[in-house]
């Protein structure tokens, strides 16, 4: 595929994600799972599940570098800006149409059922991401300890993700076995 | 120069912060010293950004924008925010493609995506706990509505947007 054409299909999936991220923004891990990993394969899922601690332990927005890092992975520097740029269009338009029916929008009930079905709904979404990338970030039992251990620090400490992932990457380095993908059972 | 002032405010609210509710600290500290915004305009923010899709970063750089200095404001604000991605992270993503294939990047990795994994599942949980046990007990029509989807999406192989779409039919007649 040409470069010119692939950065366009970037742009344009990437504006679609971005319409459809409610919810903190983790429900983008599983569309671009869907539409980059299992769709197109212009990503692999391990870069996917490596993208994301990056993202999160980097300061700013998380979507945003999350699309920088996969922009960047498929089409460089260019790939990664027009990524960026792609995923926040759709906020921009839709902040720009909420903000002028703001005071009509705020107290209306069918308004606030809406948003409560798709705030609902969000949760299912991180849970089919969890349940896809699943085989590639778990591989053995340091990886069983270290999700655990994650999670705990997550849900019982506000320890900043950065510092978990931190661990995380410790751990690897003095437990891991640093066996390619293949050749693991 | 408004612009250049929003831009400015914006890239250091994005390098001050790791997404989400950590950055309305920031962010009413911000609008606040330039006069921007009061206190309960801040806290309509979260209102819209909620309203919206996209990142609540992304989401309070265009509102603020927008009311301060109209669509070229929100274009600065938003550049602003996105700063740290375009810079810091590109700088990440540039060496860890050089880096492919390491072998010491791949037993670090180890460790660092079941890590990750871990934050997701703790992710769903706090989001379920947050969305699904309000003050009243536990809200059953919105479990009821997130099984509904969950199992179109999972079970289903629905996409997102069509997902997405379903539940927001679904909550007008449940929510």
């Amino acid at each position: 595929m040409k470069k010119g054409k692939r950065l366009l299909l970037i742009f344009v999936i990437m504006a679609k994600i971005g319409l459809f991220t409610f919810g903190g923004g983790w429900s983008i891990i599983a569309q671009m799972q869907n539409e980059f990993v299992d769709r197109r394969g212009w990503m692999t899922e391990e870069q996917l599940v490596d993208y994301m601690s990056l993202a999160k332990s980097f300061p700013g927005v998380m979507i945003i570098n999350m699309s920088v890092f996969c922009g960047y992975a498929m089409e460089g520097p260019v790939g990664a800006f027009f990524a960026a740029v792609g995923l926040s269009l759709p906020a921009l338009a839709a902040i720009a149409v909420v903000t002028y029916f703001y005071s009509s929008l705020r107290g209306n009930i069918y308004v606030a059922k809406i948003l409560n079905g798709i705030r609902s709904v969000v949760v299912p979404i991180i849970i089919s991401a969890c349940l896809r990338l699943r085989k590639t970030a778990i591989r053995g039992k340091l990886a069983w300890w270290v999700l655990v251990a994650s999670f705990l620090a997550c849900v019982l400490t506000g320890l900043n993700k950065a510092l978990i992932v931190l661990a995380g990457l410790v751990a690897g380095l003095l437990l891991g076995k640093g066996e390619s993908s293949d050749d693991l059972s | 120069m408004i612009y250049l002032r929003l831009f400015l405010s914006f890239m250091k609210i994005g390098f001050c912060s790791f997404g989400g509710m950590t950055m309305i600290p920031v962010i009413n500290d911000e609008v606040l010293k330039y006069g921007w915004m009061t206190s309960a305009e801040v806290m309509d923010i979260v209102a819209v950004a909620e309203m919206t899709p996209g990142s609540l970063g992304i989401n309070c750089a265009t509102f603020v924008g927008l009311r301060t200095a109209g669509l070229s404001g929100a274009l600065c604000a938003s550049f602003g925010v996105m700063m740290p991605s375009l810079t810091l992270s590109m700088a990440a993503a540039h060496f860890i493609l050089r880096l492919k294939g390491n072998r010491l990047l791949e037993k670090a990795m180890e460790g660092v995506r079941p890590a990750s994994m871990g934050m997701l599942v703790a992710t769903a949980v706090t989001l379920g706990i947050s969305t699904f046990i309000g003050e009243g007990g536990v809200s059953w029509n919105l479990a009821l509505i997130s099984l509904i989807a969950g199992a179109a999406l999972i079970k289903g192989k629905l996409s997102i947007p069509k997902t997405i779409l379903i539940a927001g039919a679904l909550g007008l007649i449940l929510g």
